[in-house]
């Protein structure tokens, strides 16, 4: 008996027909073939921490836990390739007894490294990128069921594509990673009056490693979070006060532990236009959504990158965030500040709620075309094709997978 | 000092407008509670919301340290769900130890302000 599934928040669920942990690529091949040869779907489980229904199918559900671990790794020159179900907390941990970091982290660690680099994950920092932009190769199996070795150095489109996939080139069975020496730095939290953030946003940007900040909206107060390499000088916030502060290696101090559930949109923005959408979120929330949303609205920086459908392909972004309690209705809500997050040209970010079908996304992205061709070379038949990714990516699955 | 206080509290009459006037977050309209636990031993508090057409929610837990006051907006409550303005509440408080609990009521949602203090109804 199929059990229900359900993701971290709580705001889908589905029950597959089959439940699928395969111990190698061999055995993964297979299960591809086969659902190939019998017009079925195959999508594959992460940590299930995504709040928009990738990984949704009532069909054949994949989870890669039983493909962990570090399988080679030369420190020489930072790189490592890992089994692609590794939790991205376990990894962090392989990476530090291998004296290596991931360059950033988002707000959790959550999820499973696939997951977040299939969908773009991120952290803060405006020289700091999304955490895909460390593939550089890997292996994985296509809608054939066939192992594709891929390389930045023989096959640099496709990895460019393949940073950002969303699931839809195969299915990762080893990631290639380019990493940096392991890194300590010391985290400040600070609270400050909302106005005074925002006057001193560009500066704190600046001079910070990674800076992010949540606005409150019932107090119109905001939490400054500032991280720094422990040796460099840590400057003071006159017009903030210190609430907490401490310091660790990067997989210990960026992500915190979050207990209480939300679901989030979140849309990706050119830096210099996103001050300018978050004053008039900040307006609009203030003037319709106060009396049910009380929670935070958070706003990072991310450096500009090439990986295809990233949210900041080409450009320095800031994103934008919104949260609601699972328990609260959230879409009204997301989907009137939608409305200015579009206003303002922004993407969304892949792993959470957004409400555009394929036709807002492709003038988003220069090379969605180019994306949409490697799709098709590596599943023509639309095996890891959803009904949702199909209204995301407007495609649809070949006519013979479609009875 | 001897232990003073209950530790079970009910406030009936709770209710945020949902326009506040004036500079934030000094003027945000606001419901508050005040916790004085003037006891030796930190004060484990758990806070159950009442509506008039659902089913409670919480508890919303905090901490009230030993010999120390804590004042908290309802408005800042957000574990485990955001409390919705403009709608009738109430609630109860519970602690583990005796705490004297305080309701306050800053009405700003006209220029000339309003204040309400009242020492909340002690159950046991």
């Amino acid at each position: 008996m199929q059990h229900e599934w359900r993701n971290w928040s709580g705001s889908f669920r589905f029950t597959p027909a089959s439940t699928e942990a395969p111990a190698g690529e061999e055995e993964l091949s297979k299960i591809v073939q086969r659902a190939a040869a019998e017009g079925r779907t195959v999508r594959v489980v992460g940590a299930g921490h995504s709040s928009s229904p990738l990984v949704q199918t009532e069909d054949i559900l994949i989870s890669m836990e039983r493909l962990k671990g570090v399988e080679s790794h030369d420190t020489s020159v930072r790189e490592v390739t890992i089994k692609s179900g590794m939790m991205l907390r376990e990894a962090n941990r392989a990476f530090l007894d291998l004296g290596l970091a991931l360059e950033n982290l988002g707000d959790v660690d959550l999820q499973s490294l696939g997951g977040a680099i299939g969908t773009g994950t991120h952290g803060t920092g405006k020289r700091l990128h999304i955490l895909s932009h460390h593939l550089i190769g890997g292996r994985l199996i296509n809608g054939r069921g066939e192992l594709i070795e891929f390389s930045m150095e023989r096959d640099p489109d496709f990895v460019l594509a393949a940073r950002v996939v969303l699931g839809t080139l195969g299915i990762f069975t080893a990631l290639k990673l380019r990493l940096v020496p392991v890194f300590h730095l010391h985290r400040k939290e600070w609270c400050t009056h909302i106005e005074d953030c925002m006057a001193n946003l560009d500066r704190l940007i600046e001079e910070n490693r990674n800076f992010d900040f949540y606005w409150y909206p019932r107090s119109d107060e905001a939490k400054l979070r500032t991280l720094n390499f422990e040796e460099e000088e840590q400057r003071a916030i006159p017009y903030a006060r210190c609430v907490k502060e401490m310091s660790g290696w990067s997989g210990e101090v960026i992500p915190r532990q979050r207990e209480l559930r939300f679901d989030e949109i979140e849309f990706f923005f050119p830096a210099e236009s996103a001050p300018a959408c978050f004053r008039e979120v900040r307006k609009r929330v203030k003037q319709r959504h106060r009396k049910n949303v009380g929670w935070r609205v958070l706003y990072r920086t991310i450096a500009a990158d090439d990986a295809y459908l990233s949210g900041a392909h080409g450009c320095d972004s800031a994103t934008i965030s919104l949260h609601q309690n699972t328990m609260l209705p959230y879409e009204e809500y997301f989907k009137d500040i939608e409305s200015i997050f579009r206003a303002y040209g922004g993407r969304p970010h892949w792993g959470k709620k957004h409400y555009l079908k394929a036709e807002d996304l492709k003038p988003l992205y220069p090379l969605w075309d180019r994306f949409l061709e490697f799709r098709q070379q590596m599943d023509p038949e639309g095996v890891f094709l959803n009904p949702y990714l199909g209204e995301i990516l407007g495609c649809e699955r070949a006519a013979s997978l479609r009875a | 000092m001897k232990t003073i206080g209950r530790t079970t509290w009910a406030i009936p009459g709770g209710h945020i407008p949902l326009r506040s006037t004036g500079p934030e977050p000094d003027f945000t309209i606001n419901d508050e509670l005040c916790i004085l636990n003037a006891g030796r031993q930190d004060a484990k508090v758990e806070i159950t919301v009442f509506y008039a057409d659902r089913d409670p929610v919480g508890p919303y837990r905090l901490t009230v340290p030993a010999r120390r006051t804590r004042h908290v907006r309802f408005n800042d409550l957000i574990d485990p769900e955001a409390m919705p303005l403009d709608t009738g509440d109430a609630c109860i408080v519970d602690a583990d130890v005796p705490i004297v609990v305080q309701f306050n009521r800053r009405d700003t949602s006209q220029a000339e302000n309003a204040l309400l203090g009242v020492i909340a109804f002690p159950v046991d």
